[in-house]
């Protein structure tokens, strides 16, 4: 406890610019968060809609996708599609990267992090939008059939308006295993906060005296606790208002890690 | 194809022993997340307020923090500072701390799930306040938290694969690596642990399903 506590062991927060370097690292991981939560609600949103079609095949195809990458290990993906990526696709990432992107993303080894945590997240907000939509009474869609709409229509204006609201705060829990999730992009050495942290602890950075490792990661522990815990007080507000609104009760969506729950008519 | 599992049987050795890390590391974490879970539920829903913030403050801290950074934490931090910890301990420890807080919220919702009436019931029949929690709230509460249960324990197969990454464990994906990189044919050795995780997660989701069959009461 003496040496958590030891002033001298936290002189380097505030000695040359260290924090400011670790604050630099933890907006990389906030940026590929952000990037990867954006494609993945897309493709999240193409799945769940593939998983509800009247086509068979499709419903079956894409339900095994979505279960197989739900299964996997996320570091697993990383770690494949690091080493098993085509050079190619790295080096057209690195061409189709938009220029307002950082230096940092826009590296080719981003992309293979970037589609890992796609493939991921994608599957996992489908199962919960699909779960969302499949909450609505039944008299929603047909209400909309009875009205002359056109499937997409029917999507478009009454089902997916409602059943997405309902899955907010689900979606941004997933948001918060998410954004802790971009710590593992370290593996494939990518700068984000973690590289910091290990380059502020590693030796011979201040001619032989390092930061001391044990606080520095407190530290970046504590940016990630105070960042989710705004995440989820926020997903708890929108959960209640939810409750208020429709006076619905929730109900858990099975295989996450978070206690990640839908909203169920009573 | 065929050179697939030729590569299965050349190196199955290396395969099944990663394979059984991986289970040793979630079962021993499994353990330590549902003892430290039920210790730190028994505190969130203790009679005093300041038990029940130490309990909030464990759930909110290991639930926010990312495993990876609680690894780094758990062995390079405390060996820096002069604590001899292995990388076992320091992976179980930090898995198992890691999933407890979880447990610890699927266990409360579950004691919420109890009426309150059994509660004040089992008082007034003269039960002391840890006699009640562990004669009558904890058995039906166990019964409502199975399903949440498996889903953590799915999530912890997959985040024993940081584990191995973090620290000096052969588990299923670093097997994968060595295999790999000692063959060039890292999509086959790849296939195969995803094989071996795939195969965990199902056992998992079939052993799960089956005990709510059995034992869950719907609310």
């Amino acid at each position: 406890m003496g040496y958590l506590f030891d002033p001298d062991n936290w002189e380097w927060l505030v000695t040359s610019n260290n924090a400011e370097f670790l604050l630099e690292g933890f907006l990389v991981n906030v940026q590929i968060a952000t990037i990867a939560l954006v494609c993945s609600l897309i493709a999240g949103l193409a799945l769940a809609l593939a998983r509800l079609s009247r086509n068979k095949a499709l419903r079956f195809v894409v339900g095994i996708w979505v279960d197989v990458w739900r299964n996997l290990p996320l570091l697993f993906v990383i770690l494949y599609l690091a080493i098993g990526l085509p050079i190619s696709w790295r080096e057209a990432y690195e061409n189709a990267a938009p220029e307002f992107l950082p230096d940092v993303l826009q590296s080719g080894r981003v992309f293979a992090a970037l589609l890992a945590l796609v493939l991921y997240n994608s599957a996992v907000l489908a199962e919960i939008m699909r779960a969302g939509i499949q909450s609505l009474d039944r008299g929603q869609n047909e209400a909309a059939v009875a009205l002359g709409l056109s499937y997409w229509q029917r999507m478009r204006i009454v089902i997916l308006p409602q059943g997405l609201r309902r899955m907010l705060p689900a979606t941004v829990s997933q948001l918060i295993t998410l954004n802790k999730d971009t710590t593992l992009v370290f593996i494939i050495g990518i700068q984000e906060v973690v590289r910091h942290g290990r380059i502020l602890t590693g030796f011979n950075f201040f001619g032989g005296v390092p930061a001391p490792l044990l606080q520095v990661f407190i530290f970046i522990g504590l940016m990630f606790v105070v960042t989710n815990l705004a995440l989820s007080r926020l997903s708890r507000r929108l959960e209640i208002r939810e409750q208020k609104r429709t006076g619905m009760t929730v109900k858990p969506v099975s295989g996450l890690e978070d206690q990640v729950t839908t909203v169920q008519a009573r | 194809m065929s050179s697939w599992f030729e590569l299965l049987t050349d190196n199955f050795d290396a395969l099944a022993s990663g394979f059984w890390v991986t289970l040793r590391l979630v079962g021993a974490s499994f353990a330590v997340a549902v003892v430290v879970g039920t210790l730190v539920a028994a505190l969130r829903i203790a009679p005093s307020v300041w038990l029940q913030r130490l309990g909030g403050v464990y759930v909110e801290t290991f639930r926010n923090v990312p495993l990876f950074i609680l690894l780094i934490i758990a062995y390079s931090g405390l060996r820096r500072a002069g604590v001899p910890i292995g990388p076992w301990t320091a992976g179980i420890a930090s898995l198992g701390l890691y999933t407890a807080a979880y447990v610890a919220e699927v266990l409360r919702s579950g004691v919420f799930a109890v009426s309150r009436g059994q509660i004040e019931a089992s008082l007034s029949l003269g039960f002391g306040y840890p006699q009640t929690l562990r004669r009558i709230v904890l058995p039906q509460a166990v019964r409502t938290v199975i399903s949440p249960l498996g889903s953590l324990t799915i999530a912890m197969i997959k985040n024993s694969a940081i584990v191995g990454a973090a620290l000096a464990i052969n588990d299923l994906v670093k097997e994968a690596r060595i295999i790999g990189s000692r063959t060039f044919e890292t999509d086959a050795a790849f296939f195969w642990a995803a094989v071996g995780y795939l195969l965990l997660t199902v056992a998992a989701t079939v052993a799960f399903r089956q005990l709510e069959r059995r034992y869950a009461i719907s609310r």
